[in-house]
């Protein structure tokens, strides 16, 4: 895609969305558009619709009102263009399933059901998991994974299904310092082939420090933009409630030291880390 | 009656039980691997139980309509059809209204079950039923005729069909039902295709081991093979086999013992079970307590390296070391294999000595042990309780355990039987930032960053400093600047000042 129609066209566009799974709506009038090529965190408290937004972006889950447009079209008609790397909970680790199988994954939806796996789907799996660096694991059961190593394996999933936009549930949760550096790097990097990516975030200490753009979510939008604008004390202590003091201290801190270190590198220039 | 003569003299006979047999045992065993895996057991249970209504609603359709006795199609399809009407009202319960899956299976196949008794046990309807519930219940393979071959057949050549036709859908949809339906995998119809399959087989089943125990043929197989195999094709195929083995010895069993071949197949596929449980070479219980029993306690190594430390001699005989530690000797000797191998320890005849890493370890280890006992001592531990429940916990040891109760305790210098507490040099390498308070006396470091404001004006970022004696009991730091003067600083002012080491040996 030219680099002009992706200006025009935002990579997601939620309108007006409400979705519900009894009479409390799980979202409520949510609106957004989200440009390409961005790092996107959603924050919010525990049961604030984050899950529920990724998968109504997914075509997952049907909104009682209201659309979800994925690059100018609706979602119910858009496949394979959104890639999802699921909540660690949520997967079955017992599955009789391979690392390469997993990855292998993200090559289904290009394929017809008639069709067969060709060698340069099994290539692209490969090459997946080269990136996320996990070649040496990809005959092992995904269940004698430590965790970290799980995560990438979907991360690799995303990657060799080649989607425009990626999709993660809490990547973050219970992994250790070096995996959570790992992933981070697998995420710039994505982003600099211009890929764009909504990363549900439970840690409000690093989410000034990952993300370009912050939605901050309960049922409603509180905020969507830039860190900055987002991690607003007066804001969090709307949508924390009671937590607020910890989430206080929390962000002024991160907040300071932000303004110390300066941002990340590769941040703002769009240059690798590395 | 003989049976192995009957065997020997009319092997005809058995033909057909036995090729109808192997058909639905791996039908059965390969829808099963599907119905583990989404976790449906009790569901296939639950429409063996309700095909019942089914047999007979189909039973009496023909036979009051056109007066055909016990036809075998109709039969079937009234099945089939009780299957799929229990199926989705246990959807539709669950759906509507907050009773869970398991109960709603649970109140309508019993239901529906008890329909189809209710009507063979009324007078006005019965006397038209010839329906034998012995062998409804417990099967009756060996009488099968032509139509049960031809059902058999077609029943399997479809589930055979669609697993190898939709194994990528199946396979993801189970796996990942979320990510399945964003590339366009249409969700709901595989998991009908799934129920679908799953009534046939039961179906077809219920001849062979009736209607109890069918949904054994269909998940036991399945189970075994789940714990023999790391990949679903694999693991397919397995289930298909072992269905298969388990049939047919199931089948000569029931022969050689002179009993109803159902049960028999069952007892054969459960026994298989119970040993793969025990042997499989990689989820068995036998290789799990073989690798349990194999692994050397991380207590023991750290108490071997604790050992040699404390004996403070260079090479320290073995006997000298299994002697100080209690646990038996072979645990003992495999901790140092593994320590050597590790390279924490260096070996020479019968004696040990510490490498360099091994050494850094066990003062790492030394230092926790200490710690602890400084933290006992402080609590109010009796002195003579001291070190034994020290031993106990300092083997919770990881970093931010000891750095946590070290800054607690004021970074002490030494425990409470007077012996000096290493210093904390994992933190404390050169180059690595930390702040002042772990600085002991003697050490050279250089001031990165000062974040108390009184302290600015006498150290300032750069320059140099020497570590110098506490007082006070240990609680006032001293650093010696450049120029030879001293600034005192409490806990609190050294955590504020930020040093990296500039020596690795103590000046």
């Amino acid at each position: 895609m030219s680099s002009s129609k992706s200006v025009s066209k935002p990579a997601i566009e939620v309108q007006n969305l409400t979705v519900s799974y009894g009479p409390v709506p799980a979202l409520l009038d949510v609106s957004l558009a989200i440009p390409a090529g961005k790092l996107v965190g959603v924050i919010g408290p525990n049961g604030s619709g984050k899950s529920t937004l990724i998968k109504a972006i997914l075509g997952f889950v049907k909104p009682d009102i209201g659309s979800v447009k994925i690059l100018g079209e609706d979602v119910a008609r858009v496949k394979g263009r959104v890639a999802y790397v699921p909540q660690r909970g949520s997967v079955d680790w017992d599955f009789p399933i391979t690392v390469r199988e997993v990855a292998l994954m993200g090559r289904y939806g290009s394929k017809r059901w008639w069709q067969d796996m060709s060698k340069n789907d099994y290539a692209l799996a490969d090459r997946a998991l080269q990136q996320v660096r996990m070649s040496e694991f990809s005959r092992r059961q995904i269940g004698q994974l430590s965790g970290g190593q799980q995560q990438r394996v979907f991360m690799a999933r995303a990657l060799a299904q080649d989607a425009d936009i990626l999709l993660l549930d809490e990547p973050f949760a219970g992994v250790d310092a070096a995996t959570e550096g790992a992933i981070l790097n697998v995420l710039t990097e994505a982003r600099q082939k211009g890929k764009t990516m909504v990363v549900v975030h439970h840690d409000l200490e690093t989410a000034c420090e990952y993300f370009d753009l912050l939605i901050l979510l309960k049922q409603r939008m509180f905020a969507f933009g830039s860190p900055e604008q987002v991690l607003e004390p007066e804001l969090l202590s709307d949508v924390y409630e009671g937590k607020l003091r910890v989430f206080e201290a929390l962000t002024n801190h991160t907040l300071e030291e932000v303004l110390q270190k300066g941002r990340l590198p590769g941040k703002e220039d769009g240059r690798s880390p590395e | 009656m003989d049976w192995l003569t009957e065997f020997h003299l009319a092997n005809g006979h058995l033909i057909k039980p036995l090729v109808v047999g192997t058909l639905v045992s791996l039908a059965c065993s390969v829808v099963g691997c599907f119905i583990i895996l989404r976790r449906l057991s009790f569901l296939s249970d639950a429409i063996a139980h309700a095909m019942l209504a089914g047999v007979v609603g189909g039973y009496l359709l023909m036979k009051l309509l056109f007066g055909t006795e016990a036809h075998v199609g109709a039969m079937l399809l009234g099945a089939l059809l009780a299957g799929v009407v229990t199926v989705g009202m246990v959807g539709f319960v669950t759906r509507v209204s907050r009773v869970k899956q398991d109960t709603a299976i649970g109140i309508m196949y019993t239901g529906i079950f008890a329909l189809g008794a209710f009507a063979i046990s009324m007078k006005s309807l019965g006397q038209y039923i010839h329906i034998d519930i012995y062998h409804f219940i417990v099967g009756s393979v060996i009488s099968v005729g032509n139509s049960e071959l031809w059902i058999a057949g077609l029943v399997t050549a479809f589930i055979v069909a669609v697993v190898m036709m939709f194994f990528r859908q199946l396979q993801l949809t189970s796996f990942d039902p979320v990510m399945a339906a964003s590339i366009g995998v249409p969700v709901v119809a595989v998991d009908y295709l799934l129920t679908a399959c799953t009534s046939l087989v039961v179906v077809s089943g219920v001849r062979i081991a009736g209607v109890i125990l069918v949904v054994a043929l269909v998940i036991t197989p399945a189970a075994s093979a789940y714990l023999l195999f790391d990949r679903l094709n694999r693991m397919i195929v397995a289930a298909a086999a072992i269905g298969i083995g388990c049939f047919w010895a199931g089948f000569f069993l029931a022969h050689a013992a002179g009993a109803s071949p159902g049960p028999s197949i069952v007892i054969t596929g459960t026994g298989f079970f119970l040993a793969t449980l025990v042997f499989a070479p990689k989820y068995g219980l036998l290789v799990d307590w073989n690798r349990r029993r194999r692994a050397v306690p991380q207590e023991i190594k750290e108490d071997v390296l604790g050992a040699i430390l404390r004996s403070e001699q260079e090479w320290v005989p073995i006997n000298d070391v299994v002697r100080h530690i209690a646990s038996n000797k072979p645990k003992i000797r495999r901790a140092i294999i593994h320590l050597i191998r590790q390279d924490l320890l260096d070996q020479k005849g019968t004696e040990l000595r510490l490498t360099s890493q091994g050494r850094r370890e066990g003062r790492r280890l030394l230092r926790a042990h200490r710690i602890w006992e400084t933290y006992l001592d402080r609590m109010g531990t009796p002195a003579n309780e001291l070190h034994g429940q020290a031993h106990k916990l300092e083997h919770m040891n990881d970093e931010q355990t000891i750095d946590y109760l070290d800054d607690k305790l004021g970074h002490p210098l030494k425990d409470p039987h007077g012996s000096t507490i290493p210093e904390d040099f994992v933190d404390f390498e050169e180059l690595s930032e930390v702040r002042s308070s772990l600085l002991r006396e003697g050490f050279r470091a250089e001031i990165v960053r000062v974040e108390d404001v009184t302290l600015q004006d006498r150290l300032r970022p750069g320059a140099k400093v020497l570590g110098g004696p506490r007082s006070a009991d240990g609680i006032r730091w001293s650093l010696i600047t450049e120029d030879g003067a001293t600034v005192e600083l409490s806990h609190d002012q050294a955590d504020a000042v930020f040093v990296h080491r500039v020596e690795s040996e103590p000046a």
